[in-house]
């Protein structure tokens, strides 16, 4: 059951890189980056449960905070460029 | 096994949040999309491997993981809806009332 988890959050990493690649607008390019970054942590979680190791859980909590501040620096980068 | 049954319904959630990003028409739709069902499948996620995981600092960085992610992706999600709607000025075909029309666009 744990490999199914992995295959369906690589599916929908892949799918939100495809939206990263295609977005028409900035934004569309940050929301897909976004999904990328919550895939991953998904993924880190489910490779701790798998292995029963947790060395690598703060590496998603650090992967959180990233994402929060990447995001509302691009909000910022938009609202002074207007695109 | 609870927990392996809680972190595939947390997969699958993050799934359909990828399709909808993938397939919405506009921006603000794919940003719904993410927000409702990226959070819910995080939290999914750090709850099922807390079922699972051995000792209490990992269930406690997982469980960190999500609240931090269930904190900030709204109001990042807010952030860019609004720059959004500024910058691109988004048809109002979903709502009868459009609240930020009368707004003053941000300052450059």
């Amino acid at each position: 059951m744990i490999e199914i988890a992995y295959v369906v959050l690589g599916l929908a990493a892949v799918l939100f890189a495809g939206r990263a690649i295609a977005g028409p607008s900035l934004s569309d390019r940050v929301i897909g980056i976004d999904g990328v970054i919550v895939s991953g942590m998904s993924i880190i979680i489910v490779n701790a449960m798998d292995t029963g190791r947790g060395a690598f859980l703060p590496a998603a909590v650090v992967l959180a905070l990233v994402s929060f501040v990447g995001t509302s620096v691009v909000a910022r980068f938009i609202e002074g460029r207007g695109e | 096994m609870i927990g392996q049954a809680i972190t595939l319904i947390g997969a699958v959630l993050v799934l359909l949040g990828a399709v909808g990003v993938l397939r919405f028409p506009d921006p603000l739709a794919r940003m719904h999309a993410l927000t409702k069902a990226s959070t819910v499948g995080v939290g999914l996620v750090a709850i099922g491997s807390a079922f699972v995981l051995p000792t209490a600092n990992d269930i406690t960085s997982a469980i960190g993981a999500a609240l931090l992610q269930f904190l900030t992706l709204p109001i990042s999600a807010s952030l860019l809806a609004r720059v959004t709607y500024h910058a691109r000025g988004i048809p109002s075909r979903v709502d009868a009332v459009d609240e930020l029309a009368d707004r003053s666009p941000p300052r450059p």
